[in-house]
């Protein structure tokens, strides 16, 4: 018989075992690593929660509730609730992890839950398990998430196109895109509280979504009567807490509201729609300075409850600063005029080109109602404490929009600057870009410190306006006729505020330019004018700051006199004038009705 | 004709060639989706099974399309001698939903047809077990089907266990924070309110 090299080699191939992982149970004992996607006990990271609860609405076993954790309070933007789970019901599905809006919920590698109580199933994630964060294994996943984290894009025009006309820039959602875009509400209403008016925004979307855009319009109308313009040019501070845009794209509530109003396309069509409780006239009458956006909502509202209103107007149209500030590529004239009949027709009285102080003393308006809201806004602008700034060629923004607005001619050449940083500042420079010229915008901070909205700012880039931050004006150069024929600035470095307050700008010296303009629009904000107001009121009511110090019912130390809007807050946009106006409402039908008691 | 060396391309050609309305994409690597009409589709798998090769049933499965008022069967066969996936979609009208047995191609496939029966409510003609399976004593609405209300079902049947009375809504919470007044009309569109 041959040598058996089989025999001699078989005995070497157990060798091969030595590499491979042994199937003895080893001493100590090894825990295995479990799955890297095990759904064990619920981890929540409570900072990044905000409450929404869309957890606890998704679970299909019920087995989530929302409630109060020490430390946690309610605020703009977190519902100040955390979810508790019921691990006796909880079929770890994991439906609540995958729709999370901001991913704070997610399963762990836990799964052993010991306790002494048989009846104990309670499991505060997050609470109970502050540990979890280092064992997370069920998360939910950003890239294919429940959620639609992309809004639906909103058609604009080209900005090549945008400055040849004031043709509206937004085109606005058609029908199929706003269903679309408020299905991705998840209806936790976090942004309400935000909201200065407290609109009933998952209620709206929510109406939207469903097909039903006759509700959402009436729904929009219960507390604020200017849901049109605010679909618009709202500043939109819900959009900033949407829980959506935690992790995605805020849901478009601004645009969905302009979609909604937009939908209903005369005043008797409103009224139709709305329909409001009208309460029979209570005898009692109120009278209203200034048809902005908080006199025109207080007027509104005060109708409805049976109030006889009569606005002073000191213009030809109603709207305030969204009608005459306001550029009309942002907001159409016949948006703000249907809004306005629309209020008319509900009751409210309108005396236009009646300046209070002029045409009528305040003294004589009280002899005619028992309460004054004063909602006169913020018209006249601050000098810019230049050289020459009184003469041809130079103007101030707010007297430029007014008079574009009112369809009045103004002059600017073809060379614009803008002084200025706030929306006021870029809806001239867009408005002078409309009108042919190259326009630059001298601002004294960075781009990132500028008061205005970004996507004005954007859009005024996309328009063709030169930014020229960290610019200081120096002086305005005259000709030998008395026109402004350049501009002398500084450039400005950043130095940090000792106080810890934002940098200040601080000229270099040396570092001056002059550009030559045909015009200077200055745009470095407004006051108001309380001339009106008779010396011995004056003296009673406190003004800071130019603005009139108000309790929360908008009343003033003399207290059948009320203020709201830009002479009243310091948000100066029109949502929280609208929310001054509401509240007004209140404030006066509590003082009426009060001193009838007496 | 059997096909060895079937890869995912001659695979659609060859189902292309004998079936011109079937849909046919490689949907990715090792799987190949047939989408079907129905009458379609006891054909297509007898031939798919004796022609192709596709000697497995590995699953039976169900999408209740609602809104389109349809019910898609999914079924998954699977080439030993290829290693390649084959899923054939089909629709079923939801009205009256309804399919032949396939037991006499897989004896296996009765047993993915009665939970789909019990599950989405659809008879599988010839099929003679289509009795009670998982579900004991169900009524009702088969549970998967999407207007079956998962919420309500767990509230009615499950213990309600103490101590969960300390729960908030939300969007109460937020208008109690707020000082907002949501009016009736409005409420009826809050998605999130409890339901007393």
């Amino acid at each position: 018989m041959a040598f058996d090299i089989k025999g001699v080699l078989a005995p070497f191939s157990a060798l091969k075992q030595g590499t491979k992982p042994p199937h003895t149970v080893r001493y100590p004992k090894e825990k295995k690593e479990t799955a890297a996607r095990y759904r064990g006990l619920h981890f929540n990271d409570l900072e990044e929660c905000i409450g929404c609860g869309t957890c606890a609405t998704i679970c299909q076993n019920a087995a989530i509730d929302m409630i109060h954790v020490d430390g946690f309070e309610t605020n703009s933007g977190d519902s100040g609730l955390r979810p508790r789970v019921d691990n006796g019901r909880c079929c770890w599905c994991a439906l609540c992890v995958d729709v999370c809006p901001t991913g704070s919920l997610n399963l762990t590698k836990d799964y052993v839950y010991v306790s002494e109580d048989p009846d104990s199933f309670l499991w505060m994630p997050g609470v109970d398990n502050p540990e979890g964060k280092e064992n997370l294994s069920f998360q939910s996943a950003e890239g294919k998430p429940l959620l639609e984290y992309e809004r639906i894009p909103m058609h604009e025009l080209e900005g090549t196109e945008r400055v040849k006309s004031f043709a509206e820039v937004l085109l606005g959602y058609n029908e199929e895109e706003a269903r679309k875009e408020a299905a991705r509400c998840v209806g936790c209403s976090i942004c309400t509280d935000i909201c200065p008016v407290h609109m009933h925004i998952p209620e709206y979307i929510n109406a939207i979504a469903n097909g039903d855009d006759e509700a959402a319009v009436k729904i929009i109308y219960d507390n604020n009567p200017l849901g049109e313009t605010c679909g618009k040019v709202c500043t939109r501070r819900c959009e900033t807490v949407c829980a959506i845009g935690h992790r995605g794209e805020p849901i478009a509530i601004r645009w969905l509201k302009g979609y909604a109003t937009s939908t209903v396309n005369n005043a008797d069509l409103i009224e139709k729609i709305v329909n409001p409780e009208i309460l029979p006239p209570n005898g009692h009458s109120v009278g209203i300075i200034g048809a902005g956006p908080s006199g025109l909502t207080a007027a509104y509202y005060l109708s409805l409850r049976g109030f006889n209103v009569t606005i002073y107007e000191s213009k030809s149209h109603a709207g305030g600063m969204i009608m005459y500030g306001i550029p009309k590529y942002r907001l159409p004239l016949d948006s703000i005029d249907k809004q306005v009949e629309y209020m008319e027709k509900m009751g409210v009285k309108i005396k236009y080109n009646t300046k209070v102080g002029k045409d009528i003393t305040l003294e004589e308006m009280k002899q005619h109602h028992e309460a004054i809201l004063i909602g006169i806004g913020f018209e006249v602008p601050y000098e810019l404490g230049l050289v020459g700034e009184n003469e041809e060629g130079s103007i101030q923004a707010v007297n430029f929009l007014r008079n574009i607005n009112s369809d009045r001619h103004v002059e600017i050449g073809d060379k614009v600057v803008v002084i200025g940083g706030g929306n006021v500042a870029i809806d001239a420079a867009r408005v002078s870009r409309r009108l042919g010229a190259d326009v630059t915008i001298l601002y004294r901070r960075r781009v990132e410190d500028m008061p205005a909205d970004w996507e004005e700012i954007e859009g005024a880039e996309d328009e063709g306006v030169h930014i020229h931050p960290q610019a200081i004006p120096l002086e305005i150069i005259l000709d030998e006729n008395k026109k402004v024929k350049a501009l002398k600035y500084a450039n400005a470095e950043m130095i940090p505020d000792p106080e810890g307050g934002r940098p200040r700008p601080k000229i270099i010296e040396g570092d001056e330019h002059i550009i030559e303009v045909t015009s200077v629009i200055g745009a470095i904000g407004q006051s108001a004018d309380y001339n009106f107001i008779p010396e011995d009121i004056k003296n009673q009511i406190e003004i800071k700051r130019g603005r009139i110090i108000v309790n929360e019912d908008q009343q003033t130390n003399v207290p059948w006199l009320f203020a709201s809007g830009d002479i009243a807050n310091r948000r100066a946009d029109a949502i929280s004038a609208i929310a001054d106006g509401y509240r007004a409402v209140k404030g006066i039908e509590k003082f009426i009705l009060k001193s009838e008691n007496k | 004709m059997h096909i060895q060396d079937c890869t995912e391309n001659t695979c659609v050609d060859q189902i292309q060639k004998i079936f011109h309305t079937a849909e046919v994409e490689i949907q990715r690597k090792k799987r190949v989706k047939v989408k079907l009409r129905l009458d379609l589709v006891p054909l297509f798998l007898s031939y798919a099974r004796d022609y192709l090769n596709f000697k497995h049933l590995a699953h039976i499965s169900c999408v209740d399309w609602i809104e389109e008022n349809e019910f898609e069967l999914i079924f998954m066969l699977w080439s030993y001698e290829a290693s390649l996936m084959i899923m054939v979609k089909t629709r079923v009208n939801r009205e009256k939903p309804e399919f032949i047995t396939l037991s006499h191609l897989w004896p296996q496939a009765e047993t993915y047809e009665r939970e789909i029966h019990e599950m989405y409510g659809i008879n599988f003609k010839g099929n003679e077990r289509l009795g009670e399976f998982i579900l004991e004593d169900w009524e009702g609405v088969p549970p998967m089907r999407r207007d079956f209300d998962t919420i309500k079902y767990s509230k009615e049947n499950f213990y309600q266990r103490p101590g969960r009375e300390d729960a908030q809504d939300v969007r109460e919470t937020i208008s109690k924070h707020s000082g907002e007044e949501v009016p009736d009309f409005a409420k009826e569109f809050s998605i999130r309110r409890i339901e007393e």
